[in-house]
């Protein structure tokens, strides 16, 4: 089985944003989106997701910070059980320890409010509820970045545990080619709206095409360690 | 919490003690002799210095301002209020009586504003700068312009005389406090709605809801789960506001209808220099506001409990 | 030199700061590591004397750090300009009341050294990129020549290309201009890249003083450890071999 949209675009007062674009994505597939910022990555995230939503396939969207994903106001009880019945599932019915147990999170108070967790549980929460009933796509736009390196390095290796064996594909969206060179295997490089370079992950490392690509690989990271 | 509910009790009492001593020293520096008009209110004619002298002994006027300040709030603390000093009938029952007829229509009235300005406020942001929307706002704000006793005799000349479906005067029967409570209530409504508006707009602006609406939750359940609490928080705090307004009004509204309720009730007493009787309503409005007050916080730290909190 | 001497500092009556000990010399650039909640924020404001340390004294060249004049970059590049206003006017607020004259050839050599066009001081915060925002703000807090520069976080609201571009300029005109640098990061890998000393603080403690050889190469604690292996996971830093 594989994901297609096509067409997508978008425009904001006027100026296109998003030129008009087309996916496919595999079965299981890890896709990088990197590009500076500005690039109209997250605009491509979203509005793929929402495209994919309307044609019925089940897709999950974790945003930057925690701040954008969940209500202060309302306990991440209340949080689970609104996505499992959006989700058309009966309330309990979610494998909530099995994740929880996954992301490490088990220990957290559901009665809880959000700030009443500390922003790394938070997010983890957030692609927690994202997994529930094993959608067909998680599009994680810039999940590190609100995190401290610790947590995000694990936040991201538990992710990558968890959906090693599934059929959910994986969509990291980020500014950092040097974290997604080591988490996914494709790489979809994006210029002013425009998806300008499509490669694997090495070749994009090594063969960089455009100077978008060129950019992005030579200052993927700050050192090469001699380990 | 319980430290919370305890801080806030508290201010309540702080609040009392303070409205408690402003009352009284504005009333003892009042310009004119009390006890003259006591007397005069009492005997209904011109009285020579002993008599006056006399009254103003028996209602305890001839001594020093702590002293009679302790006198007055002594009783006052177990909710005695004491005699009337025109009628020298006790306050309590007669205030009673002036509640009986105003805490319905009070209820009233805020139901009926909220009733309108609820529905109006939702309906007018489901298209914000639409035509319902210009249109809601315009009639709030032509709202809040309309003063309560010309709206009041308008109520009257459309429904009591033109129409002759409703009682103009008095305050017999429930039927009466009809016209009274929509003067009250669409005024009400008028800045209610407005501030629902603005809420629900702003509630509307918070930064997790496209997450929400991505993860496929239904428009009406995001409304209902979401906006409605984040803009509630304003509202309440206009809902405790609204009081005050609603208190300024009932003495306007009151009198226009011809109610015996405690609108007329102080008016008359300050008219007739009743003493005992001001102060009664002044220390009901102060407990009515702080206790409201304290609700409402308490709302509040339901809602959300971040509210009030000194954190870094 | 930029001396901090067993300096504790308390956050109301928590203990944000306990028993820290460093120093810079002049041209030097000396990272602090740490998580949010480490006490970085805090150390800040103790060097720039926003906060009295309750133990310890600091020190430039054995007088107060005030005396120097130490400048501030901070996180937010465009919050920290008012938006009103034209860039140039924040840019000459430090030495407003100073200098008669806008000193032309000071701007212009720190333009060329930020790759700043200096036509953009003419805009408003809003209407820069927010690289450009960040080097701007290093502009103005190296306007008045200080002997010692603080950044607080000064990349990481920037995308991963702009931030290593940022701070090669950076280290470029501190070369030239040989003022102490302070850096306070989240960033490991900006830290081995750039600073001569790395202090690693950790629940308000220094955890371990180190090059960023030997701290790449062979962290003592395991904390530091595991920070390195954080900053490999999250691709900042590549292990080769």
């Amino acid at each position: 089985m594989t994901l297609h949209v096509s067409g997508l675009s978008a425009a904001r007062s006027g100026r296109t944003i998003l030129h008009p674009t087309s996916l496919e994505i595999e079965l299981g597939a890890r896709i990088g989106l990197v590009g500076a910022s500005g690039s109209g990555k997250s605009t491509l995230g979203h509005a793929l997701v929402d495209e994919l939503r309307t044609q019925g396939r089940s897709v999950a969207h974790v945003p930057q910070s925690p701040d954008e994903a969940l209500d202060p106001l309302r306990s991440m009880a209340f949080h689970w059980q609104e996505a499992e019945k959006a989700l058309g599932l009966h309330t309990g019915t979610a494998d909530q320890p099995m994740l929880f147990e996954a992301l490490k999170i088990a220990g957290g108070d559901l009665k809880k409010r959000p700030w009443g967790w500390s922003r790394g549980m938070q997010q983890r929460f957030v692609i927690a509820m994202a997994l529930i009933g094993s959608p067909d796509l998680i599009v994680l736009d810039e999940p590190t970045s609100a995190l401290d390196p610790v947590v995000a390095a694990a936040t991201m290796d538990l992710l990558d545990r968890h959906l090693q064996d599934r059929d959910t594909a994986m969509m990291l969206i980020t500014h950092d080619l040097g974290l997604a060179a080591r988490r996914v295997s494709t790489l979809m490089v994006m210029q002013d709206g425009e998806i300008v370079e499509r490669a694997s992950t090495q070749d994009i490392l090594e063969r960089p095409q455009t100077s978008a690509a060129q950019s992005l690989s030579a200052h993927r990271n700050w050192m090469a360690l001699p380990c | 919490m319980i430290g919370t509910v305890a801080g806030l009790i508290l201010r309540a009492i702080v609040v009392l003690s303070g409205t408690a001593i402003i009352t009284f020293a504005l009333l003892w520096n009042a310009p004119g002799d009390p006890a003259q008009a006591i007397a005069m209110a009492r005997f209904d004619a011109l009285l020579t210095e002993d008599v006056i002298d006399q009254v103003r002994e028996e209602v305890g006027l001839n001594t020093s301002f702590w002293s009679a300040f302790v006198d007055w709030i002594a009783p006052l603390l177990v909710l005695d209020f004491g005699y009337s000093s025109v009628t020298g009938r006790p306050v309590g029952p007669d205030l009673w009586v002036a509640i009986t007829y105003t805490f319905p229509l009070a209820v009233m009235a805020l139901a009926i504003g909220l009733a309108i300005s609820l529905p109006l406020a939702i309906i007018a942001t489901k298209n914000p700068g639409g035509m319902l929307d210009r249109l809601a706002v315009a009639t709030a704000s032509m709202g809040t312009a309309i003063p309560a006793f010309w709206l009041g005799l308008l109520l009257i000349l459309l429904f009591a005389v033109q129409l002759n479906w409703l009682p103009a005067m008095g305050a017999r029967t429930p039927v009466h406090s009809i016209l009274p409570a929509m003067t009250l209530g669409f005024g009400i409504a008028a800045s209610l709605t407005r501030i629902i508006r603005s809420g629900i707009l702003e509630a509307r602006d918070q930064p997790f809801l496209p997450a929400i609406r991505r993860r496929g939750v239904p428009v009406r359940a995001i409304g209902r789960d979401h906006i409605a609490p984040h803009a509630a928080v304003p509202v309440v705090t206009v809902v405790g506001l609204e009081l005050a307004f609603l208190l300024e009004g009932l003495v306007v509204v009151e009198v226009i209808f011809g109610r015996p309720g405690l609108g007329t009730f102080l008016t008359s007493a300050i008219v007739a220099r009743d003493f005992p009787h001001v102060q009664a309503v002044v220390v009901l409005v102060a407990l009515v506001f702080v206790t409201v007050n304290l609700i409402i916080d308490l709302i509040y730290k339901r809602i959300d409990p971040r509210i009030g909190e000194h954190d870094a | 030199m930029l001396r901090l001497d067993q300096v504790s500092a308390k956050r109301g009556n928590v203990v944000a700061l306990e028993d820290i000990s460093l120093s810079l010399s002049p041209g030097n650039t000396l990272a602090v590591v740490g998580e949010s909640g480490a006490g970085k924020s805090t150390l800040i404001a103790t060097i720039l004397g926003l906060l009295r340390p309750s133990k310890g004294t600091i020190t430039w060249n054995g007088a107060e750090v005030s005396t120097c004049r130490p400048s501030l970059v901070m996180q937010e590049p465009r919050s920290a300009f008012n938006p009103a206003h034209p860039l140039l006017r924040s840019v000459l607020e430090p030495i407003v009341g100073q200098r008669a004259t806008v000193p032309t050839e000071r701007i212009e050599r720190l333009c060329t050294g930020l790759e700043l066009p200096q036509q953009l001081l003419n805009r408003r915060p809003s209407e820069v990129s927010i690289g450009q925002a960040q080097r701007v703000g290093i502009l103005r807090a190296l306007i008045a020549t200080p002997p010692l520069v603080l950044f607080d976080e000064p990349l990481s609201a920037l995308d991963a290309v702009t931030q290593k571009h940022t701070a090669r300029l950076i280290a470029d005109l501190q070369r030239e201009e040989g003022f102490a640098a302070l850096i306070v990061t989240h960033d490991l890998g900006y830290a081995v890249a750039h600073a001569d000393e790395i202090a690693v603080l950790k629940s308000g403690r220094i955890e371990e003083v180190a090059t960023p050889e030997s701290f790449a190469v062979a962290p003592k604690s395991d904390y530091c450890k595991t920070l390195r292996d954080a900053a490999i996971a999250l691709g900042a830093l590549e292990a080769v071999g």
